[in-house]
C-alpha cells in the first residue's frame, strides 16, 4: 500500500443515485479515487478542482443536459475522457456526443464487467493522449483513429464482393446461384465502384490537407465551369429522372480560384443534388454578385437535411442514416472536401433546407478584381 | 440428423454480406433470419429463438455488436445460443481493448471477415453437434429417472 503511487480519479455525474453509488462501489474496488455528483453543475465545478482521467456523464439529467456537460469539459479540459452514460444510443445521440468530445458510450443498463471494460479502455486512451502531448499528441492520436475507422471503410465493400465470389464459387451449378449470378455479379461491381470512389475522396482529402494540389489563381468564368459539369453529369441526372439548369449567363461572373479546385467543388455538390433529389426533380445552378464576392446557389428539389443534422454535415464520413439513405452510395467525405476547397480559396460554404422541399448549398466565392490586370489579361483570352 | 431445419440468425448491416452468407447457408439447409443492427437483431433473437447468431461487431459506425451480444447473453431464454462473432477488423481487434478470447465478450467464435465459406459452414456444423449432443444428454436423463 505505497502511498507515492498517484490514484487515478473518476468522477461520476448522474442524477441517479443508485446508479452513483453501484459505479462508485465497481470503480472504487479497481483502486480508483471516485468522486460522484448529482447534476450537470456541480459535476463540472468538481471536474475542474478534482482533475479527473476520465468522466462518466448520464445523458439525461435534470438541469445542465449531459450532451452540454460533455461539450464544456471538452472545451475546457481535452484531456479528460468523457463517457456517456446512455439509455440504448440512437445514431443521433452517438453521433452528438462524439461530436462534442466524448470518447465512448456505455449504454444502460450495464453490467460490471461492461464498466471495467470502458473505463480501462478510456483510461488507456487518456494515457495514450498524456503521452502522445510531449511529442505530436493529437495529429497522432487523430490519424489512429482516422485509419482505423478508414481501414473498416475499406474492407466493407471488399468484404462483400469477396463473400459474393466465394459463394459463386462453392454454389457453383446449384439453381439458387444461377438465378442470382447475374444480380450478385452488379453487385460486386457496384461495390467495387463504391471503393474506388471511397479511394478517390480520401486521396483528394489528403492532397488538400498536403496542399500538393498545383494551384493555379486564376480568372473563372463560372458559366463554363458550371456548364462543363453539367454536361458530365447529365447522363447521371438522366438517369436518375432528374433535369439540370444552369441560370449563369456567359461573362458575367468571375471569380478567382483555381480551376481544378472549382471543379471538384460544384461537381461535389451538383452530384449530391442529383443523388439525394427525387425522380421528376429538379437541380438549379445560380450566381448573384454580393459586392467582392459572388454567391454560388445549388438548389435541389430533393430529401432535404434535417435540422439536427445540418452542423454536422461537413464533418468527415458524416453520412444521414435513414429514410432509404444507406441505399444512396457514398463515401461520406465529399462535403468535407467541399469546405476545404472552399476554405482553401478564401470562401465560405453554407446550407439551406427544408425536409422533402429541398436543398440549397451556397458557396462564397472571392469575386476577380480587375486591379489585378497581369493576371487578367492572362485568364481572358476569349 | 434433426428433423427441422436450423435457424441461423445474421445480423450485420451490410445487405450485401447478408445476402451472400444467407444464400451460402440456405444452399446447405439453413433457415436464415436477418437482421441490419443490433436492436433488430435483439428484437429477431427473442421472437424467433435462432439455434445459432452469427454477429458483425462494427454497425452504423460503432461497435454495437459488443453490447447486442451481452444483451443476448442477459435474455434469459438466450443465454446459451451459440454466437460467432465476425469483424473485418480482426487483427486490429486488440485497438478496441478486446482480444477475441476475452471472456466478458460471451460468444462461440471469433471469425475474421471476409468469412471463409466452407469454414464457416464446418464451425456450425460442429456446434450444433456439440449443442444436440449437451441439449440431449439432460434430457436423456430425465427420461431415464
Amino acid at each position: 500500500m505505497s502511498e507515492t503511487v498517484e490514484q487515478e480519479t473518476i468522477v461520476v455525474i448522474d442524477d441517479d443515485y443508485a446508479m452513483r453509488l453501484s459505479c462508485r462501489k465497481i470503480l472504487s474496488k479497481m483502486g480508483f479515487r471516485v468522486e460522484t455528483f448529482e447534476d450537470g453543475g456541480q459535476g463540472l465545478e468538481g471536474v475542474t478542482t478534482l482533475k479527473p482521467s476520465l468522466v462518466l456523464v448520464d445523458l439525461k439529467m435534470p438541469g445542465i443536459s449531459g450532451m452540454e456537460v460533455v461539450a464544456r469539459i471538452h472545451e475546457v479540459r481535452p484531456e479528460v475522457v468523457l463517457v456517456v452514460i446512455t439509455g440504448y444510443p440512437t445514431i443521433d445521440t452517438a453521433v452528438g456526443a462524439m461530436q462534442r468530445g466524448a470518447y465512448d458510450f456505455l449504454p444502460k443498463p450495464f453490467s460490471p464487467d461492461e464498466l471495467r471494460l470502458i473505463v480501462n479502455r478510456g483510461l488507456e486512451h487518456h494515457r495514450l493522449w498524456l503521452e502522445m502531448q510531449r511529442g505530436e499528441m493529437e495529429r497522432a492520436l487523430l490519424k489512429r483513429r482516422f485509419i482505423t475507422f478508414v481501414s473498416h471503410q475499406l474492407q466493407t465493400p471488399l468484404v462483400a464482393v469477396h463473400q459474393y465470389l466465394d459463394v459463386l464459387k462453392h454454389l457453383d451449378n446449384t439453381e439458387g446461384a444461377t438465378a442470382k449470378r447475374h444480380e450478385w455479379l452488379d453487385r460486386c461491381l457496384k461495390r467495387t465502384e463504391e471503393l474506388q470512389a471511397l479511394i478517390k475522396d480520401w486521396l483528394s482529402l489528403a492532397r488538400i490537407e498536403g496542399e500538393s494540389f498545383s494551384r493555379q489563381w486564376v480568372k473563372v468564368d463560372l458559366q463554363q465551369i458550371i456548364a462543363d459539369i453539367l454536361r458530365t453529369d447529365g447522363e447521371m441526372a438522366a438517369t436518375n429522372g432528374v433535369s439540370l439548369e444552369s441560370r449563369i449567363p456567359e461573362n458575367t461572373y468571375f471569380v478567382k480560384g483555381d480551376r481544378n479546385c472549382l471543379s471538384v467543388l460544384f461537381d461535389n455538390l451538383i452530384v449530391n443534388a442529383i443523388k439525394y433529389n427525387k425522380p421528376g426533380g429538379k437541380v438549379t445552378v445560380s450566381a448573384k454578385d454580393l459586392g467582392g464576392e459572388v454567391e454560388i446557389a445549388v438548389a435541389d428539389t430533393g430529401v432535404g437535411i434535417p435540422e439536427k443534422y445540418r452542423p454536422l454535415l461537413f464533418e468527415e464520413f458524416f453520412r444521414i442514416e435513414g429514410n432509404g439513405n444507406k441505399k444512396t452510395p457514398g463515401t461520406g467525405l465529399g462535403l468535407s472536401i467541399c469546405r476545404r476547397l472552399v476554405s482553401e480559396m478564401g470562401g465560405s460554404i453554407s446550407v439551406d433546407s427544408e425536409v422533402n422541399v429541398g436543398s440549397t448549398f451556397r458557396v462564397r466565392l472571392l469575386e476577380y478584381h480587375a486591379q489585378t490586370e497581369e493576371e487578367g489579361k492572362k485568364g481572358s483570352s476569349g | 440428423m434433426t428433423s427441422e431445419a436450423e435457424k441461423i440468425l445474421i445480423v450485420d448491416d451490410d445487405h450485401d454480406f447478408v445476402e451472400a452468407v444467407s444464400a451460402f447457408l440456405e444452399a446447405h439447409n439453413y433457415i436464415v433470419l436477418k437482421a441490419q443492427d443490433g436492436r433488430e437483431g435483439l428484437k429477431q433473437a427473442k421472437m424467433q429463438r435462432p439455434d445459432l447468431i452469427i454477429m458483425d461487431i462494427i454497425m452504423n459506425e460503432r461497435t454495437e455488436g459488443f453490447f447486442t451480444v451481452q444483451e443476448i447473453r442477459r435474455t434469459a431464454e438466450l443465454e446459451t445460443v451459440p454466437i460467432f462473432v465476425l469483424s473485418s477488423l480482426y487483427s486490429q481487434v486488440t485497438d478496441f481493448g478486446i482480444p477475441p478470447n476475452s471472456s466478458w465478450l460471451a460468444h462461440d467464435e471469433f471469425l475474421p471477415k471476409p468469412v471463409n465459406m466452407p469454414d464457416l459452414l464446418e464451425k456450425i456444423q460442429h456446434c450444433m453437434e456439440e449443442r444436440h449432443r449437451s441439449l440431449a444428454a439432460p434430457a436423456g436423463r430425465k427420461a431415464g429417472t
